[in-house]
């Protein structure tokens, strides 16, 4: 069992990646200038914010719940660190300050889901539409603008030759991040609790604590999202993080993180980002009118996530089909075939 | 009292105390806004009832004291720095002068929302509406129903369909900003580009109003004056800062040799400059478009852009907020008068067509804003929104 | 059959809660509580309302449908182009519409039931693909996006803005869908199917149901719901735009919530869908009157929102420690 499933899902993950190369050759065969390495490295920059986000969503998917609050926590977040800085206060105190924002969020989330039993898109929905609100008022309706230099700069800061050093780190973060989700003890606990929550329970798992950390996570990666768009954009409106949830949860889906939880992992949600940071990008690369963007936009993401659950569904019935058809052949059973057309109805 | 509870903590009875508790807590939550609410409605809520009530046809309007006057002030959309700052204005004037405006309007741009604002402010007893509108007819319903509850209706920024407002603020007919969006990016280009520059257009979205409308007169323009350009792309930034800035960057990497790039939004405009920057190109493109001078003030002074345009916001805002208190007095608006506004001086009501509708009529007309303004380097300073 | 007790509960607390928001609101300010004040308010709201009576059935199959936002927007074109453009009568653009509205449903409930994808990023694909159909449309036929199509006959116009002895007509078309929904939800074998779909897919399939069938059936039912709000719409702003709706799908998916319908699936009721709706587009109407900015709110829905669900599951027994203590002092 344990064969088929570390196949099913390293598969999940390759697929991603076949997918992102597949569309980073199409457009790159009409214009050859999407793929060139400053343009890749440019992609690479734009997608960190997504990257960031689809980290801390795939901890919540993989407990099997749902977080859309970190659009409205993304701008709350860049809403308090760029007006820190603007007001001039010191570096340290403004990352605090700022992660704070999502680790409260986060907990306030993880509370109801696991405390008041409030279905998580609800309640991450409650904290969303909060959240927008309480950011108008903190902001008092105005954007933040006149951002000291230095902190815009640092997106732009390269290592080793033409490496941004954001995106560099974001890799590390990102590898570290799905060793411990794979290999750790604690790591995998996520998974766990996401796959079979009263398995988990009975196994001595503290499964509300490890959802209070998913959310916990979630909201502090979406913190982080937050300083990165400062850093990037340059100022912040009213609108910052609008819709960024959807685009984080689209790709986990991409990346193999399943909703129905305890599968997937942040490799695959890393790439789901980047395919979605591409999409608008390639557009622009393909010349192709403006105003097509949202449909095109629209059958790239069902295409894929259509071709990724038909992959899945095949994989999941010819692994039942296999063992089914070992079980019956040592049974002398020819009611095989039988058996295996109904299962593949039920899927 | 608390031994039910605790007896059947099992779950099925705890039905009647949820009940029970959920009502209490709503109570409370909205007695809170009450409290909240009561002080700054305690003119409407009180001196309102006995009067309007009786008179449902001279609703508003018959408050002869300039205290008394409400007027509601709506934008396309909040926390946009641009609407922001026309709302100051309003405030500002308002504060001088004596009468009350209501800032009132959704975060997202919507039609629907904007009518449902509309007919909250009537039905609030609003003396007056002054209207930047997300659609040139979406409105004209909710803004006729106004009008026939006596209620004063001004539009700024955006104008509906003249038959349903007495004035409109214009800050320039589509063809005074289109023509001064190309004007400034041609004081830019050298003699050869004039020629045969390749330029695009970058701006929020195919469904907003005044930039197509600009953006479509530009290109007539350009077709004219400038024959030999040739516009490359055309493309979106939704208002989304960061999709801007991505956008931004594409179009400067799939066009290397673009000489413009036009950007007649707000939020377009500094996510271009700043694709410029961090492309470092910002000396070889043109860039340049509508937006505030405090989100492109950096890009001035260091030099990515050279000059980019507006109109003095405030005082948009504040005439918008003016007229309607004049015309919510009792007074009559007559095309070709002059009102007299504090601190601004007298502006003049021109007639409808010269935004080139078909509808003119004695009392409805068009206060055009004196002046656009085009910031550089050296008058940056002078603005602060 | 205790369900179905503890449904009736939760609406009777619904009803509790919204005759508060009136007394409330009304105290606030006395116009509120004029009968044509508030019978008109209703227009303002009446999309989300009779869209979410058919969210409903999605979400009691265990499914989610966020397009409706951009299915109002296509609706809305196809009347304004099939008018313009095609010189059809204008209503007779209103079947075409509703059609393009069911042709998208069907699309989310194929994607959904027969190809298996999430529904959540199905929905979110189909959302952006149907609101970029809107765009191509009025793109390709030449008329301006930005502009809108407006000028529509009068007739057409008092399909939202008519009434019938003073009682607007998008109340009796939203109480007429009342009716409708609750017999088909809970009066017919479809609405048990319905059900049972989202209490458990295999025992329905075993129990001889076309389970893909009736879950793809609830997405054609949301998707022409949103076309008629969104021919409701234009008839009511007297315009045609590819953006009309974009903004609804939150409160649409919060009033059914609120309503009582279980976001897993299996468990809810229109009536309940019904009453909520009226309560979150009475609170925002309420909170303009109380003088309240409407970027506030946004708060007050997300608040309503979790208070509501929180003490509809608060039990003891999630408090073991205040059980305990409870317990102790009540022994003593």
């Amino acid at each position: 069992m344990k064969f088929f499933v570390n196949k099913f899902v390293k598969n999940r993950e390759v697929t991603v990646v076949l997918f992102l190369l597949i569309l980073f050759s199409l457009v790159g065969l009409k214009n050859p200038a999407f793929i060139s390495p400053s343009n890749l490295m440019l992609t690479l920059k734009g997608s960190v914010m997504y990257i960031a986000l689809a980290i801390g969503m795939a901890f919540v998917i993989l407990t099997k719940e749902i977080d859309v609050s970190v659009g409205s926590i993304l701008g709350m977040s860049a809403a308090v660190a760029a007006t820190m800085l603007r007001n001039g206060r010191g570096l340290f105190s403004i990352i605090i300050v700022t992660l704070m924002v999502g680790i409260v969020s986060g907990l306030v989330n993880g509370i109801g889901v696991t405390k008041f039993k409030i279905p998580s898109i609800v309640m991450t929905l409650g904290t969303n539409g909060i959240l927008r609100g309480l950011m108008f008022i903190y902001t008092g309706g105005k954007w933040v603008e006149n951002l000291p230099d230095y902190f815009k700069q640092a997106s732009q800061k390269n290592i080793f030759g033409s490496m941004n050093a954001f995106v560099f780190f974001t890799f590390i973060v990102m590898i570290v991040i799905h060793l411990y989700l794979t290999k750790a003890r604690r790591g995998k606990y996520f998974a766990a609790v996401g796959d079979n929550l009263e398995g988990a329970n009975l196994v001595g798992i503290k499964v509300n604590f490890m959802k209070i950390l998913a959310f916990v996570l979630s909201g502090a990666f979406a913190s982080i999202a937050g300083m990165v768009y400062v850093s990037q954009v340059g100022f912040v409106g009213n609108v910052a993080g609008n819709g960024a949830e959807m685009t984080a949860i689209a790709s986990c889906v991409l990346g193999g993180v399943s909703l129905n939880g305890g599968l997937g992992s942040v490799l695959g949600a890393t790439f789901g980002a980047i395919i979605m940071n591409s999409i608008n990008t390639a557009l622009v690369f393909l010349k192709v009118p403006a105003y097509w963007n949202n449909t095109i936009s629209g059958l790239l993401l069902i295409l894929i996530v259509s071709s990724d659950a038909l992959i899945s569904r095949y994989l999941v019935t010819s692994a039942i089909k296999q063992r089914l058809s070992v079980k019956t052949e040592s049974n002398g059973d020819s009611r095989k075939e039988e058996i295996g057309g109904e299962i593949n109805e039920q899927i | 009292m608390g031994l039910p509870i605790i007896k059947k903590y099992g779950g099925i009875k705890m039905k009647k105390t949820k009940l029970l508790s959920l009502i209490l807590v709503v109570a409370m939550l909205l007695s809170v806004l009450a409290g909240c609410a009561k002080p700054a409605d305690d003119n409407s809520g009180k001196t309102d009832a006995p009067d309007k009530v009786e008179t449902p046809a001279g609703d508003a309007g018959d408050a002869s004291d300039a205290k008394d006057i409400k007027v509601v002030f709506i934008p396309k959309l909040t926390g946009n720095m641009f609407f922001e700052s026309a709302n100051d204005g309003a405030q500002e004037i308002a504060k001088k002068v004596g009468f009350e405006v209501k800032y009132d309007g959704s975060p997202e741009a919507s039609v629907a929302n904007q009518v449902q604002i509309i007919n909250s402010a009537v039905n609030q007893g609003a003396d007056a509406i002054s209207i930047s509108s997300l659609s040139p007819d979406g409105l004209n319903q909710a803004l006729k129903n106004a009008m026939d509850k006596g209620v004063k209706v001004v539009t700024w920024d955006s104008d509906v369909d003249p038959e349903y407002r007495s004035a409109y603020i214009n800050q320039g007919t589509p063809e005074l900003l289109g023509a001064m969006l190309v004007d400034m990016a041609a004081s830019q280009m050298s003699d050869e580009q004039l020629e045969s520059a390749k330029f695009a257009f970058f701006y929020s979205s195919p469904t907003v109003t005044d930039q197509n409308a600009w953006v479509e007169y530009a290109k007539e323009y350009i077709a004219d004056k400038y024959p030999g350009w040739e516009l490359v792309t055309t493309q979106y930034g939704e208002q989304d800062a960061q999709k801007s800035l991505q956008v931004g960057q594409s179009i400067l990497q799939t066009y290397p040799d673009i000489d413009a790039v036009l950007c007649p939004d707000s939020t377009a405009l500094p996510g271009m400059a700043q694709a410029a920057k961090n492309l470092d190109k910002a000396q070889d493109v043109i860039i340049t478009g509508f937006a505030t001078p405090s989100s492109m003030r950096d890009f001035v002074k260091d030099g990515t852009i050279n000059q980019f345009g507006l109109w003095d916001v405030n005082v948009q805002g504040a005439l918008g907020a003016y007229v309607a208190y004049w015309l919510a007095l009792g007074n009559e608006l007559k095309v070709g008068d002059t009102i007299d506004v504090p601190d601004i001086g007298p502006v003049k009501v021109e007639p409808n067509s010269i935004q080139g509708y078909d509808y003119d009529a004695e009392d409805s007309g068009i206060i055009l804003l004196p002046e656009r303004v085009v910031f550089t380097i050296d008058n940056i300073d002078n603005y602060s929104f | 059959m205790s369900r179905f007790k503890k449904l009736l509960r939760w609406e009777a607390a619904l009803v509790v809660l919204l005759a508060l928001q009136i007394v409330v609101f009304g105290m606030i300010n006395p116009r509120f509580l004029r009968l044509n004040v508030l019978l008109y308010s209703v227009n303002d709201f009446v999309s989300i309302s009779i869209i979410s009576l058919f969210v409903t059935f999605v979400i009691i199959t265990g499914g989610i449908d966020i397009s409706v936002g951009s299915i109002i927007g296509l609706s809305s074109v196809v009347v304004g182009i099939l008018w313009k453009m095609a010189g059809f009568n204008i209503f007779a653009t209103i079947p075409v519409a509703l059609l393009v509205g069911a042709l998208s449903g069907a699309i989310n409930g194929f994607l959904v039931a027969y190809v298996g994808v999430q529904a959540m990023v199905a929905t979110l694909g189909t959302m952006l693909l149907y609101s970029g159909f809107s765009l191509v449309i009025m793109g390709i036929s030449g008329s301006s996006a930005f502009e809108g199509i407006s000028g529509m006959p009068l007739a057409f116009l008092n399909i939202a803005n008519g009434n019938v002895f003073g009682i607007p007509n998008p109340f009796i078309i939203f109480a007429a869908l009342i009716i409708i929904s609750y017999i088909l939800l809970h009066k017919t074998k479809y609405g048990r199917y319905v059900f049972l779909v989202g209490i458990n897919k295999n025992a329905a399939r075993y129990s001889g149901i076309d389970h893909k069938l009736v879950t793809l059936s609830t997405y054609i039912l949301s998707g022409t719901s949103a076309a008629l709000a969104g021919v409701i719409l234009t008839s009511y702003l007297g315009s045609s735009r590819p953006d009309l709706g974009a903004e609804l799908t939150l409160s649409i998916v919060t009033a059914v919530v609120l309503g009582g319908t279980l976001i897993t699936g299996g468990s809810g009721g229109v009536i309940g869908t019904a009453l909520a709706s009226v309560i979150v587009g009475i609170l925002r109407f309420g909170l303009q009157m109380a003088g309240i900015s409407s970027q506030y709110i946004s708060v007050g829905v997300g608040l309503l929102l979790i208070i509501a669900v929180a003490i509809k599951g608060l039990s003891l027994s999630n408090f073991p420690r205040l059980r305990k203590l409870l317990e102790r002092a009540i022994r003593n």
